[in-house]
């Protein structure tokens, strides 16, 4: 056994619990933040649970595992289980059907460079969450946490006012963790599986729960989450959603020529006339329609501009994600 | 040519792959009721033989990927100890999957054990 697939030797007075999770994060330094999140609340409920149960901490550590082997088997995503003698490595296993969807191994049509953004799930669950569903989501956060929050504020000096602000804090927490999930549903980015548990509260007394929602950091950072994400939404939104639909229609230029259809408001009633480069987009009879040779011009831009607008929403999305994991994963000191 | 140091440890690492997952499901298939991880890494750790040791922290992303693969699926179950704990039952699936792996346990374990007959390898 090397120095470093110990089982840690605890300082004495801290708590076991808390140095062995210390040194499980150090081990998986490098992993993804939301699986690294996962292997230490894990780690943490699973220990807490062993020494409740009358296992003495240092027996339970020992029998979870060295943070070298633990981390490992997340790495793996998928571990044996089985130490057949300390120090032996366990085999590495092909990377199964869960794993985290951020891993995005692009094959195919999408790793075609630039327009293979066209075949990348992440692109279109990026257009679609920026397009509509992450603004409305985003409105609905909002006015629940404002219309929530200033009743309890209001109410405070009553009976009512810190019990409301608890059920608060505890809302938005379970909002937060929704938006993860839809937030990892569209923009592949993966979440936590496991939400880290509020610190203390296997103490169940009434008081000391409301202290514990009061001092988690995660609580109030969920609820200016949920109140700062919509103005982020709105501009998301206002990019995306004017990108897109310039995109739809110069693509659909040429179902505009082929039906005789005005493309173009006529302004007044003057002949209507548009030009491109010195090139007559209009038709002839100044009613809007396109001219046959604007057509394809037309056309290769939609497409150009869909591709960027694809990309312009895969970077939003890539932002956003790791803004909501590193919300998702963040651990109170 | 000299014998790979790790050569030794070759058929317990090469057994535990598949093993472990065949023990995890059979563990959940054999509780009465929605089982946690922590109870399933005690189970598992209790009976584990001689020369085997059961690392329960690598059981939680074995359970993970079980669920992305729909063979068990969990519920969260409060509990007075602490946070709501992970239970974790069989889908129809994972009792499929089950019946298959441990019919291919049962004919492997019998044409091992008929190979090996009462070989001696003193000899």
């Amino acid at each position: 056994m090397s120095a470093d697939e110990r089982i840690p030797q605890q300082a004495a007075g801290a708590d076991p619990v808390r140095v062995y999770v210390s040194q499980l994060a150090a081990a998986l330094d490098g992993c993804d933040p939301a699986l690294r999140h996962d292997a230490l609340v894990d780690a943490e409920v699973h220990l807490r649970a062993a020494i409740e149960a009358g296992t003495p901490a240092e027996r339970a550590i020992g029998a979870y595992g060295t943070p070298a082997e633990v981390a490992h088997a997340y790495r793996e995503s998928s571990g044996s289980g089985v130490v057949v003698s300390e120090g032996a490595s366990l085999r590495p296993l092909p990377q199964p059907p869960g794993a985290p969807p951020d891993a995005d191994a692009r094959h195919g049509l999408a790793a075609i460079p630039v327009i293979g953004v066209w075949a990348q799930s992440a692109a279109w669950g990026a257009l679609l969450y920026f397009g509509g569903i992450g603004l409305a989501l985003a409105l609905f956060y909002f006015s629940f946490a404002v219309s929530f929050g200033t009743l309890a504020i209001g109410l405070m000096p009553t009976v009512l006012g810190l019990p409301l602000l608890v059920l608060l804090l505890a809302s938005v927490r379970g909002l937060s963790l929704f938006e993860g999930k839809v937030v990892e549903f569209f923009l592949r980015v993966r979440m936590p599986r496991r939400a880290q548990p509020v610190a203390g509260l296997a103490q169940v007394g009434f008081w000391k729960r409301i202290g514990c929602w009061l001092r988690d950091v995660r609580s109030w950072m969920s609820l200016g989450y949920l109140v700062g994400n919509l103005p982020v939404s709105i501009v998301f939104f206002t990019v995306t959603f004017t990108l897109f639909c310039v995109s739809v229609s110069l693509l659909a230029t040429p179902v505009f020529y082929a039906l005789g259809l005005s493309m173009f408001r006529n302004p007044g009633d003057s002949d209507f006339e548009l030009q491109l480069f010195g090139t007559l987009l209009s038709g002839p009879d100044g009613d809007g329609t396109l001219s046959g040779l604007a057509v394809v011009p037309l056309f290769i831009l939609g497409l150009a501009l869909m591709t960027g607008t694809l990309w312009v929403a895969r970077g939003f999305g890539w932002v956003y994600g790791r803004v909501v994991q590193a919300i998702q994963v963040a651990r109170p000191q | 040519m000299p014998m790979p140091p790790d050569l030794p440890n070759k058929i317990e690492r090469d057994l535990s792959v598949g093993t472990a997952w065949l023990v995890v499901l059979a563990t959940i298939a054999g509780a009465d009721e929605p089982i946690h991880g922590y109870e399933i890494g005690r189970r598992l750790a209790d009976e584990a033989p001689e020369g085997l040791s059961f690392k329960q922290g690598t059981l939680y992303p074995m359970l993970r990927t079980m669920e992305a693969d729909g063979l068990i699926r969990s519920t969260l179950v409060p509990s007075n100890e602490g946070p709501a704990r992970k239970c974790f039952t069989l889908t129809a699936d994972g009792k499929r999957v089950l019946g298959s792996w441990v019919a291919t346990w049962r004919n492997t374990n019998r044409w091992v054990n008929k190979v090996l007959g009462e070989i001696d390898v003193r000899r």
